[in-house]
């Protein structure tokens, strides 16, 4: 009996011992992440991975771009997802699945970057120059500038996070920052970025000019309006590589990409990068569900000869007589997510001109505009003339792209043009599956 | 892995050696053979003792038995057998053959457990034995969608009247909120798969693996529940076990042939009440004038109404509109026909099952069919006295037309039949066939459905019996669960999805189980009280699921469908494994039946978990006192039989979670510019670990009258801690959340079952079985709380139930303002998210069956019920139909719209129409939240034996015909079609009714003969 219970141990521990061998199994479609960026090639796919996140449809795909859109007075909602509604009446609830979505998806891209930001610089690799490894830090924050911008402008004050996540436990239960800290980081990492980055053109990519871009934007958020002259200047004057396409159409139209309207634009390729934002414009005949549409106000505008000009390339009729949106067409979703183009840095210098009072300065920039659109110049003489047809003109000018609720949010306008006075409003409500999740964060007021 | 192989054969030598010890002295010596009394077949393993002593044998393959004594002929021997009588016979040759007779009554039912079987009377666990036989012509695609009812504690919703759609079952609750809450299925020892490897969208739904099982092909099934039944199983039992032997022959059987032909039809007994054209357009106006008065800035009058004259620019008045019925064109009579048929017999040492069905069901919505042509053959052999080896091979293609009859707009039959207005022409000014709101025009849907699925099952088991001694078992299995499954759609060009010039998608998933299993078993019974078992083993098993999936778009025309036509394509590959070794130990004993108890311990390693966390240990101990054994009782006459049980017992789960969910991982696919990008897809857990569960069981059975009433009641207590879920991180991490054991759930609940046999006399026979359950669900711990479902109807949080409905409670309409009041929770005077409250869950306060079956001479009538009470059903599609008109052109609208408030005064509970998701016709509001309670009338069989004498002429040994109703009748307040109805094959959203075609009422007709 004795021998036998040595057997029973023997066997057991040889089980054993061979049962870890069986029970180790790795997966084949992904890697661990202790060792992720390490070379220059692991080092330039995890920054591809911050553009992929930029590229997601709850970012710059559809969610958070609809945000911006839809909240202003251009679409109509013709769909079931009553939360869109909720865009349109300017009464977001916490448990809105868009924002929910889009806050998640920022982070997402935070993190990202965050992990390129922290772990280059220390990659030992001959082959990652030092021009190679600023560039892609600098790209890194590129993206979370831009992302902080983003949560800033929608959200106002939100958790900083710096740190890449490697626990669970790590970058949660962090407060919200102020408004303004948020934009100070905004500001931080687009003053990093730049001198790390080359000053080349590429339209899908961050450069040096696409810092500066970005800065003319941040700048004429923050009213700084000498600023964002400066900066809107700064692209403007590389005359060679960015310039109005015309007609207006040129830039979307046809399967175009990547054309010089184009300061950033972001790619998808349609089969493994898809931006499935049309889907959501075309009508059932071009595969889409038409979810939201231009409203009749916005169809009048573009149409009309003297506002839209060409750019009632924006909407279309389907068979059923109804307009659409006609700027994500591609099929396969193709259509690139408009980011920073030069029409928008060109009425930032306008608006940041009348600011300053010089009209004609700001008036001939936003001739250009109207110039390329086929419509007659304006003649607006003062001020505030020229203020209001700056905003108009961005109007029908980026109709869907997500401008016009951050540019009347901004300008505090929303009392006059939105019938908005409740300035709880302006800032969406904190998800409620964030605050659920994280004690920390403080929701917004009134919601 | 040969080592452990090579370590179990030395462990039998030694044991062998420990055991083959004494001899008795010799006085006479018998031999002798044992059969069964009617069927003259030998029976195996049974015991023969010489009365009053320990000296015995045990019945070889052939029947055969030789018994060497002290004692001088003739001397009385006890013959005891599971499933048979026990029988004292007196022996007076040395040369005897002995014949005992098949024990009818409940107490002696042979009941299969974890890796054997046993009689009823000596169970300790509790376990419920079917006879698929009485369910099997309900339609249903699958056996376990038939078992509604049947099984007390077990919960089963159809969810879906499409056949071969995936079921709900819960054994005793649900434990887990990531893990799966479904039972363990072993079919013939093979642990199969039963989560679908449907990868195509039809809204939410998924098909079921278990339907590519012919339930004609099965013998019995058993349903494991407690801790003890469920401890051998113990990694994978904590959602109880279902245990399915299919058939097999018997040895010295002449060829039996049967035959089974059916054919019926289906159809929907109640559809949706829609408004008509007209009325349709008055709510659309009445919506605009009422939000024009709430928001002047709209401007939106009167004046300007969209139902106006056409000559003012409207769409005419709303007189003028005409009406479209699409459900009809939608919904058809089904039919559906099944054909079995087997052959089965045996010689002295083989026995043989050869069976061959088909089986075809169209969905009472077109274009969905579903059709399973299974192949069956069991095969044993006796190698010689105690070596036996068999196998068991299940062959079966399933084959289904599938259409999305869920959620979303692209493809969607209910979308584009039901929630498209009715006042909306099919055509558009030309003539030509146009989608309207959102959704494909349903005449194009209908027309050009494309998309289909074949499901090629191989399961099969190869095992060898071993008997190494007469009380020594040892038995190796190796079994094989092998599934292709091969989708492809073709979207032309005629519908969104295929616009503008067709997609085609192609996704072949292989998921292939190997399972390696060795026991060994010992039984002895020391004197005439004492028995005691012993039964080791091991399991390894690995399942490996693979997938390749292409698409192709762009076609030079409709004619093309393949992927190679296609201008542009796309390919992916994805590739999944997951490991477990186990080793489970069980000891028994009985004494002199009268007091039973066992100890069971398993121990399961898995490759899912944390590097030092991969083992788990899973205990559990039973006991039963068989009181009526007992002197005090053994006059009661009335009582046949009283026993208590007791068990308890911790049992694990990992089924569910991802293979890698212990991992931090990078995922390869973020590309971006067409070029490969790398990016965090998981945060690591490497703690990660067990789900446990641990269970009470205490039972009462009890049985009065001669066996004629029998009552079986359990009631429980289940634990569960470590529960796995993906727990909700900050969106600040970076991540959504991560794989962690943060949960602890409870299932409280009792069981009864009552089964009687009301009369019997003569040729007349009336039996009833009745059983209800109640389950009490909570969710003790959970950090954070989940949301699912649209609109998050669904809340997962500590302190409620596992599926609580969130929603803004409605107190009624205002009779002043038409307006609806909702329950401000934090009385600020708002009604924000803060005001969602939990009102009521999926689950019911109690469910049940109730089966009647008659018999009389050669007519039998069999009346099933199922009901259950209590539980909340979303009707998800009034949410959408009941807008009031604020959906205009995009969504249909319900008639019980028709009664809105109109003035102030209206006395309704449909409020003034207002804009969507703003004040009336608040998302999530709590007016579309349904008592889902019912009572149906599940099966109603009516069967004629045509006696024997007269069946034999044509050559039948018998010939039954019958017909038989499914669905026959439903009580419910639910004013959906159907209250099992669920969107999604999701666990963590059921209950929730959106575009979910309803079980139908079907009838048919039969033949079985024998042969």
């Amino acid at each position: 009996m004795k021998f036998k219970h040595h057997i029973l141990w023997v066997s057991l521990a040889l089980a054993s011992s061979s049962c870890e061998k069986f029970l180790d199994v790795q997966p084949k479609e992904f890697i661990s992440d202790a060792a992720t960026i390490v070379d220059r090639s692991s080092a330039e796919t995890a920054v591809r991975g911050v553009y992929s996140a930029l590229a997601d449809g709850s970012y710059y795909g559809t969610s958070f771009q609809s945000i911006g859109y839809l909240s202003g007075d251009n679409i109509v909602w013709t769909g079931s997802q009553s939360q869109v509604q909720e865009f349109i009446n300017k009464k977001v609830n916490a448990d809105n699945s868009t924002i929910s979505s889009a806050w998640i998806s920022i982070y997402r891209t935070i993190n990202r970057a965050n992990n390129v930001i922290d772990k280059v610089p220390a990659v030992k690799d001959a082959q990652l120059t030092d021009a190679l490894r600023n560039q892609y830090i600098g790209e890194a924050y590129f993206a979370r500038a831009l992302a902080y911008f983003d949560l800033a402008r929608t959200w106002g004050g939100v958790p900083l996070i710096t740190k890449p996540t490697i626990n669970p436990t790590d970058n949660s239960g962090i407060k919200r920052s102020s408004v303004a800290e948020t934009y100070a980081q905004v500001l931080k990492d687009l003053e990093t970025a730049e001198p790390l980055l080359p000053a080349t053109t590429d339209r899908y990519r961050a450069t040096r000019k696409t810092v500066w871009a970005l800065r003319a934007r941040y700048h004429l958020y923050q009213k700084e309006w000498v600023k964002a002259e400066e900066y809107a200047d700064k692209v403007i004057s590389d005359a060679t590589n960015y310039k109005l396409t015309k007609p207006f159409s040129a830039f979307f139209a046809n399967d175009a990409r990547g054309t010089t309207e184009s300061i950033f634009e972001i790619f998808y390729n349609g089969t493994t990068e898809v931006n499935s934002h049309r889907g959501q414009w075309q009508p059932q005949t071009n595969g889409g569900t038409r979810q939201w549409a231009p409203n009749d106000a916005l169809v009048a505008l573009l149409n009309n000869p003297a506002v839209g000009g060409t750019r009632s390339a924006l909407v279309a009729k389907d068979n059923q007589n109804r307009w659409y949106g006609n700027l994500y067409y591609r099929n396969p979703a193709s259509d690139p997510s408009y980011v920073l183009r030069i029409a928008e840095i060109i009425l930032i210098r306008a608006e940041a001109r009348a600011q300053q009072d010089k009209l004609t300065l700001g008036l001939a920039d936003l001739n250009l505009i109207r110039d390329r659109a086929g419509i007659a110049a304006s003649t607006a003489a003062t001020k505030n003339d020229l203020l209001l047809a700056i905003e108009n003109e961005r109007r029908v000018e980026f109709a869907l792209e997500p401008h016009r609720w951050y540019d009347i949010v901004r300008t505090g306008r929303a009392p006059a043009v939105f019938s908005l006075s409740e300035a709880n409003r302006y800032v969406l409500p904190i998800p409620v599956q964030q605050l659920l999740s994280d004690k920390a964060l403080e929701q917004n007021p009134g919601y | 892995m040969k080592k452990i192989l090579s370590l179990w054969g030395l462990l039998l030598f030694t044991s062998w050696l420990a055991s083959a010890q004494t001899t008795p002295t010799i006085n006479a010596t018998v031999s002798g053979k044992l059969i069964d009394q009617k069927t003259r077949e030998a029976l195996v393993g049974a015991s023969v003792v010489i009365k009053g002593t320990t000296n015995g044998s045990t019945s070889d393959a052939d029947g055969k038995f030789t018994l060497r004594t002290g004692q001088k002929l003739p001397f009385t021997v006890v013959v005891s057998y599971i499933g048979y009588l026990t029988k004292e016979l007196i022996v007076n040759s040395d040369k005897v053959v002995l014949e005992i007779a098949p024990d009818t009554k409940q107490l002696s039912e042979v009941v299969v457990v974890g890796y054997g079987t046993l009689e009823r009377k000596d169970l300790i666990g509790s376990i419920s034995k079917i006879d698929p036989a009485e369910s099997k012509t309900i339609q249903a695609g699958s056996f376990d969608a038939q078992l509604q009812g049947k099984v007390s504690g077990v919960q089963i919703s159809s969810n879906t009247g499409v056949p071969g759609e995936a079921v709900n079952i819960r054994v005793r609750g649900a434990t887990s909120i990531n893990a799966d809450n479904d039972p363990l299925y072993v079919v013939d020892g093979v642990f199969i798969n039963n989560n679908s490897l449907q990868t195509i969208g039809t809204g939410g739904k998924a098909t079921s693996p278990i339907a590519d099982l012919n339930p004609n092909d099965i013998e019995s099934i058993e349903v494991l529940k407690d801790a003890e039944a469920t401890a051998l199983y113990g990694s994978r039992g904590a959602n109880g076990v279902i245990l399915i032997t299919t058939k097999r022959g018997s040895f010295e059987q002449k060829p039996k042939i049967s035959l089974n032909a059916s054919y019926g039809q289906a159809k929907a007994t109640k559809l949706w009440e829609l408004t008509t054209g007209p009325e349709h357009a008055q709510l659309v106006n009445e919506w605009w004038i009422n939000t024009g008065k709430d928001t002047p800035s709209l401007n939106r009058t009167f004046a300007n109404r969209p139902f106006r004259p056409v000559t003012e620019g409207g769409r005419g008045l709303p007189e003028e509109q005409q009406t479209y019925d699409r459900l009809s064109e939608l919904f058809r009579t089904a039919s559906l026909s099944n054909y079995d048929l087997s052959l089965s017999g045996g010689t002295k040492s083989t026995k043989y099952y050869i069976g061959g069905g088909l089986n075809t069901q169209e969905a009472i919505i077109k274009p969905i069919t579903f059709q399973r042509a299974s192949f069956k053959v069991n095969l044993d052999q006796k190698v010689n006295d105690n070596v036996q080896v068999g196998v068991s091979n299940t062959f079966t293609r399933t084959y289904r037309n599938q259409a999305r009859a869920g959620d979303g707009p692209a493809g969607g039959l209910l979308q584009a039949a039901l929630h498209t207005p009715t006042y909306l022409s099919p055509v558009n000014e030309q003539g030509v066939l146009v989608g309207r709101a959102g959704f494909d025009n349903l005449t194009l849907l209908l027309d050009n459905y494309n998309v289909n699925s074949a499901s090629l099952r191989y399961i099969g088991n190869l095992y060898a019996d071993v008997q190494l001694l007469p009380n020594l078992k040892f038995r190796s299995s190796w079994g094989v669960d092998y599934n292709n499954y091969n989708e492809s759609e073709y979207w032309n060009n005629l519908l969104i999805s295929g616009s503008p010039n067709g997609l085609a998608t192609s996704s072949i998933s292989q998921f292939t189980t190997w399972l390696n299993e060795q026991t060994l078993t010992f039984r002895q019974k020391i004197g005439v009280k004492h028995s005691f078992g012993v039964l080791v083993g091991n399991t390894l098993q690995s399942d490996l699921l693979t997938r390749t999936y292409a698409e192709g778009r762009g076609f030079a025309n409709n004619q093309f469908t393949q992927i190679s036509s296609a201008a542009t394509t796309a390919a992916s590959q994805s590739w999944s494994k997951s490991n477990l070794a186990s080793f489970f130990a069980k000891i028994d004993y009985n004494f002199g039946g009268k007091y039973l108890i066992d100890f069971s311990a398993r121990a399961d390693g898995s490759s899912r978990f944390g590097n030092n966390r991969k083992w788990g240990f899973f205990p559990s101990a039973g006991v039963a006192w068989r009181i009526k054994q007992e002197a005090f009782l053994q006059d009661v006459r009335v009582l046949s039989d009283l026993k208590l049980r007791a068990s308890v017992g911790v049992i694990g789960n990992q089924n569910g979670i991802g293979n890698f969910a212990s991992q931090g991982l990078w995922t390869g696919g973020s590309g971006y510019q067409s070029s490969a990008g790398t990016a965090p897809q998981q945060l690591g857990n490497a703690d990660l670990q067990w789900e446990r569960t641990r269970q009470f069981n205490v039972g009462l059975d009890a049985s009065f009258l001669d066996q004629r009433l029998n009552v079986e009641f359990n009631v429980y207590n289940k634990y569960t801690t470590n529960g796995l879920l993906q727990l909700a991180l900050p969106a600040t991490s970076g991540f959504s959340n991560y794989w962690s054991n943060a949960a602890e759930i409870t299932n409280k609940g009792f069981e009864l079952g009552i089964s009687s046999v009301n009369i019997r006399k003569g040729d007349l026979q009336w039996t009833t079985s009745f059983n209800i359950a109640r389950n009490i669900n909570n969710i003790e711990k959970l950090p954070n709380p989940l949301r699912y479902g649209s609109r998050d109807l669904i809340l997962q949080q500590q302190g409620t139930p596992l599926y609580s409905f969130w929603v803004y409670k409605e107190l009624g309409v205002d009779p002043q303002t038409g307006n609806v009041i909702y329950d401000d929770v934090n009385k600020d005077g708002q009604i924000t998210v803060a005001d969602r409250q939990i009102v009521g869950s999926i689950w019911p306060k109690f469910f049940g069956g109730l089966t009647n079956n008659f018999s009389y001479k050669g007519f039998d009538i069999g009346l099933f019920f199922s009901f259950q009470y209590g539980n909340k059903i979303y009707n998800h599609n009034r949410f959408f139909g009941e807008g009031g008109g604020a959906r205009d052109a995009a969504r249909i609208i319900f008639a019980k719209n028709n009664q809105r408030w109109q003035k102030p005064g209206d006395i309704t509970d449909v409020p003034r129409p207002d804009g969507i998701n703003v004040n009336n016709y608040r998302d999530g509001g709590s007016r579309w939240l349904e008592d889902g309670s019912f009572v149906r009338l599940r099966s109603l069989n009516v069967g004629y034996s045509i006696p024997k004498s007269v069946s034999r002429k044509i050559g039948a040994d018998q010939l039954r015909v019958y017909a038989s109703g499914t669905n026959l009748w439903l009580l419910t307040k639910y004013t959906g079609l159907d209250p099992e109805s669920s969107a999604s094959s999701d666990q963590n959203q059921q209950g929730i009714d959106l575009g979910t075609p309803p079980q139908p009422l079907g009838v048919q007709i039969g033949i079985n003969v024998t042969f």
